[in-house]
């Protein structure tokens, strides 16, 4: 048991993204190419396991050490805060996490004179540090998907959310105030897997290093 | 139909049945046995604290975290330590003062720290640990680290690693950076994730000088086994971190004759420990359980804030993330049943009374089934309440049959040979 490696990666494009990345160092897993509903795959040759988890649930199964290794978004990280190690940027799932608002409340709208504002987002933590080191009183609400439905409907004037392309934002005539961060997946390791199964881990890494592509990407 | 009053606890507090308090207890004996064994002896620690005299010895990180609330006696704050090395570094820099040095001190007990609120958190955490206070140098360094050691291997680990950092390497190139404190914060924040591409970008937009440079970029990669130390000595040329590594080194040679050198491992771009370590620090780590288990490290200048300066080092158990890394191999080796549970037909309950109490002079664990019911609801009793046999003894015979409650296999046993102490199990 303990001499596998096991994998968190987020099911859906960065799955396949992180696994065509694997490949390049060796590391694969000929289980998943019929992946049917499991949810575990194995390469029981070369000991290692992949858990298909959602991208949020990734730094917990990491963190707790059920994965040695996990594959995340940037913007999971910052807005849960947990206790990992995060020694690459794989540079794919590029997009941005940013502050928006309807096209006609931009027109007469000054971001420095903002002292308390409604925000939605599915990024709680991560707006509330924003603004407070801005100085901006915030109240969030808490949404779980469609965010840009918010200001249409009155719920809150602005949003806070990711773009890749900004496609649905304009459809939805929101526009772009404010980028808080520059999001790209990462490595994260287990804090516990990193010393205890270093040799395996660290040439991971330095495999890894040495294929990943210069430069952010969207992945689409 | 019973009647259920809502009895929640509060989150990240624990309640533990037999089986694994029987584990706990198991674990405490364990390392309390190793501790002697290296001459340790214990002290037990206040259970509260007058705040102010307790901040001393806490930096800012543990007194976020400590409870505290009124005393109605005085009017001040008291507070349940959030951990016990800083009272130990007071009752040893008070109340020992004037006995010889050095301290070998050893304790167990509870501490509270708040913690955020988010599964797998605990806010009580069980301590086991040591104090070695008056000695500085590889040495006692060393003796803390071969005693951690130790302490795994008597409680039944066998893959497992201790993970060495030093404090005052990383001092050696973080001090005299010309950063604001928010900047020294995201720095912090990069090399504690070992985040070299953060690390990378955040570069480009500080003050620093090459050598500056170089030396934060080879941090989040300065781990792994002993050649870590070669590439650190390469990579890093201020007086203060070579100096920290001549150090690590002399305890290493140490640690080689102890023997324990294959559990070793070095983390030199680790930041984390409480706010009083100092020098070398270590954590204690199981394959495949994703917290440490052990953490420690030197504190020089702790017993300092009560008023006496003196060296110091020790470590600590974190003994609920012990048993939950060691859960299956405690099985076996926390004997938590109970010998016989004694079954007796008849009125006359004197033989089965005289029988108990020859058995407990034995050296044997014994408990009457008192309730009336038949043999096979005590066996049913005896096998779910972890009993290993059930003892029945039927009136005015002298033949007692012995039923072992893992599989039912029974044998005889006569009351002569239990009391001339000839009965084994």
């Amino acid at each position: 048991m303990n001499d596998y490696l096991t994998f968190a990666l987020p099911k859906g494009r960065i799955m396949q993204d992180s696994m065509e990345l694997f490949a390049k160092i060796g590391i694969t897993c000929p289980e998943m190419d019929d992946p049917g509903r499991k949810l575990v795959f194995e390469n029981r040759d070369d000991k290692l396991r992949f858990m298909a988890v959602r991208s949020q649930d990734v730094p917990t199964y990491v963190e707790q050490g059920c994965a040695d290794i996990g594959v995340v978004g940037k913007d999971t990280l910052l807005e849960q805060e947990k206790d990992l190690y995060e020694p690459l940027d794989l540079q794919f799932g590029y997009c941005r996490l940013v502050v928006a608002e309807p096209k006609e409340l931009l027109q007469d709208d000054d971001p420095a004179g903002w002292s308390n504002i409604r925000v939605a987002s599915k990024y709680p933590n991560m707006t509330e540090k924003y603004f407070a080191a801005k100085g901006v009183q915030v109240e969030v609400i808490k949404l779980y998907g469609s965010i840009e439905l918010a200001p249409l409907v009155g719920l809150t004037e602005r949003i806070v959310d990711l773009v890749s392309t900004g496609g649905t934002m304009r459809e939805n005539g929101l526009v772009e105030v404010e980028t808080i961060a520059e999001v790209t997946s990462r490595l994260v390791v287990n804090r516990a897997s990193l010393k205890t199964k270093h040799r395996r881990i660290s040439k991971l890494i330095e495999d890894l290093e040495k294929v990943i592509e210069d430069g952010p990407r969207i992945s689409g | 139909m019973p009647n259920i009053i809502e009895t929640r606890l509060p989150t990240g507090v624990k309640d533990f049945l037999p089986v694994k308090a029987a584990k706990l207890d198991y674990l405490q004996n364990t390392l309390r046995s190793i501790y002697r064994a290296w001459g340790f002896r214990p002290v037990a620690p206040a259970i509260l604290e007058d705040l102010a005299v307790l901040e001393l010895g806490l930096g800012s990180d543990l007194r976020a975290n400590t409870f505290r609330f009124d005393d109605r006696q005085t009017g001040r704050l008291v507070a349940f330590p959030p951990d016990i090395t800083p009272q130990v570094a007071r009752i040893a820099a008070t109340r020992m003062r004037d006995m010889p040095l050095p301290f070998r001190l050893c304790y167990n007990g509870r501490v509270l720290r708040h913690t955020e609120q988010r599964l797998g958190k605990d806010r009580e955490v069980f301590q086991s640990g040591v104090e070695l206070i008056g000695l500085s140098g590889p040495e006692a360094d060393a003796e803390m680290i071969a005693m951690a050691v130790k302490c795994l291997q008597s409680v039944g680990a066998t893959e497992f690693t201790i993970d060495i950092g030093q404090v005052e390497f990383l001092r050696g190139i973080l001090n005299d950076l010309p950063l604001d404190a928010s900047q020294a914060l995201a720095l912090r924040t990069a090399i504690t994730a070992k985040d070299l591409s953060g690390l990378q970008k955040l570069l480009k937009t500080l003050p620093l000088n090459d050598q500056q440079r170089t030396e934060l970029l080879a941090l989040p990669r300065l781990y792994g086994g002993r050649e870590t130390l070669d590439l650190a000595r390469k990579a890093i040329s201020n007086p203060a971190s070579q100096k920290a590594l001549d150090e690590l080194e002399k305890v290493l040679e140490v640690l080689t004759v102890y023997g324990v050198e294959e559990h070793i491992t070095l983390d030199l771009g680790e930041m984390r420990g409480f706010d009083y370590h100092s020098g070398l620090v270590f954590q204690g780590f199981l394959s495949g359980f994703g917290r440490d288990v052990c953490s420690g490290g030197r504190y020089d200048g702790l017993t300092e804030r009560y008023g006496f300066s003196s060296p110091a080092t020790g470590f600590a158990f974190n003994l609920y993330n012990l048993l939950f890394a060691l859960d299956r191999e405690l099985d076996e080796r926390a004997e938590e049943g109970t010998d016989f549970l004694l079954f007796s037909s008849g009125q006359d309950k004197a033989p089965a009374q005289r029988l108990a109490a020859t058995l407990r002079n034995q050296g044997f664990s014994v408990a009457r089934d008192i309730i009336e019911r038949d043999q096979t609801a005590s066996l049913d009793y005896a096998k779910r309440m972890h009993y290993r046999y059930l003892l029945v003894l039927k009136a005015s015979q002298e033949e007692l049959t012995l039923i072992r409650t893992a599989d039912g296999e029974s044998s005889s046993v006569t009351q002569d040979a239990i009391e001339s102490g000839q009965f084994k199990i």
